[in-house]
């Protein structure tokens, strides 16, 4: 799980281009979405649906879905885990 | 029509570098974009997802802002040759590439529109917002746009012009026939257009005229002239552009002024300072200000932009005596 958390932040970090964000700067339970966490906007999440499908094979079909599962680190890996299932 | 301020990015030291014009030399085989530090100017949450092109226009457009004591333009008006390049490459490789979903950013960013609308988003401009792309005649459109809005009453126009470049240029500039011979660049240029002169102005373009898929030059120089009812030998300054600029009989501004390029001489070749890129006459309306604003004798300056040989753009650019 904590591979799959390391993975997840590379990604991030590298597809949304946050130049000057390390993986060790985003903590497991950090709001992805709010000015107070890492600070991502709509377009972002955009990003991410595409970055799960690319690197984890995973369709984000339902938006309610994606609303729960891009809140942190932590939900989105629990989010993978699950769907992998 | 005044320019109350100018800001270029490009690969000459012309960003925040007032009196440039009496220092740039012709660029070398292997110049480079002298970038200023972006973050001071844009977001970082911005400047993340944005091109070199969208960077250097925004840095550009705010600098001007800043040095005209201007919050907010009546408008924002942009000129560009072949628009975001980098990101218009990026989402077609994406396309070619990526089975399934598409990242979006490239696509978003991709169109020409972005840089003056990243420009509106930046400061929070909700007004007029406008992108010509015209070939080689994009900044001279903006600027006819932005005399235009400023003969309907407003107040002060952001004008600019941007093109970048991207590696794949030189393929297909090898394609060519003939090649061009001058470096491929990228630049920013912009400007505050005020309709009143006040003590930021700088200069006073008089006059703009396009030409496209024009027959005479000659004769359309010979008029451009006489509609400011000037003789060739009150203008000051000539700066021209032609493609073959190695060729000067082929160069429209070579047959009608008939002279050489020298730092010193009436006729300036301003592709050789900028570089070749479609709107490099926004960095010539920068040099021109800037070498007006020094030299108060220089009272008529003109460029003409023959970059395509069927398009000329025309614009003359006066000091406040003339």
């Amino acid at each position: 799980m904590d591979t799959l958390k390391e993975d997840l932040k590379k990604h991030i970090i590298e597809q949304l281009n946050l130049e000057d964000i390390q993986v060790a700067d985003i903590a497991d339970d950090a709001l992805l979405f709010s000015t107070e966490g890492i600070g991502l906007d709509s377009i972002d999440a955009l990003e991410l649906i595409v970055l799960l499908e690319k690197f984890y094979g995973i369709q984000v079909t339902n938006p309610e879905e994606g609303k729960e599962a891009f809140l942190t680190i932590n939900t989105m890996a629990d989010y993978i885990e699950k769907k992998r299932k | 029509m005044y320019i109350s301020a100018a800001s270029t990015v490009s690969h000459q030291p012309t960003f925040q570098n007032d009196g440039f014009s009496k220092v740039i030399e012709p660029l070398g085989e292997s110049s480079e974009l002298i970038s200023p530090n972006y973050k001071e100017y844009i977001d970082a949450g911005l400047l993340r997802r944005m091109s070199k092109i969208l960077r250097m226009s925004v840095t550009a457009a705010k600098d001007c802002l800043q040095q005209a004591d201007v919050e907010q333009p009546d408008a924002i008006v942009v000129g560009t040759g072949l628009g975001c390049l980098h990101d218009t490459e990026k989402f077609l490789n994406n396309f070619l590439t990526i089975e399934g979903l598409l990242p979006p950013t490239s696509f978003i960013q991709s169109t020409h529109n972005t840089i003056a609308g990243q420009i509106s988003l930046s400061i929070g401009n909700h007004g007029y917002n406008m992108t010509h792309t015209q070939n080689t005649l994009s900044f001279e459109h903006a600027l006819i746009d932005g005399a235009l809005l400023l003969g309907e009453g407003n107040s002060h126009i952001l004008t600019g012009a941007a093109d970048e470049y991207i590696e794949f240029l030189d393929e297909a500039a090898a394609q060519l026939h003939p090649r061009p011979k001058l470096n491929l660049t990228s630049g920013a240029s912009f400007f505050v257009l005020s309709g009143e002169k006040s003590e930021k102005s700088v200069a006073r373009i008089q006059d703009v005229q396009v030409a496209g898929l024009v027959q005479d030059a000659d004769a359309a120089i010979g008029t451009f002239l006489s509609d400011n009812f000037l003789n060739v030998s009150e203008v000051d300054l000539i700066l021209y552009a032609d493609f073959n600029a190695g060729t000067s009989k082929e160069s429209v501004a070579y047959e009608y002024f008939n002279a050489h390029y020298h730092a010193d001489s009436k006729l300036i070749n301003y592709t050789k300072l900028s570089g070749l890129y479609p709107t490099n006459s926004a960095f010539a309306a920068h040099y021109a200000a800037d070498r007006i604003k020094h030299h108060p004798e220089l009272k008529n300056v003109l460029i003409l932009n023959g970059l395509n040989k069927d398009n000329l753009g025309l614009t003359l650019i006066q000091s406040l005596e003339a």
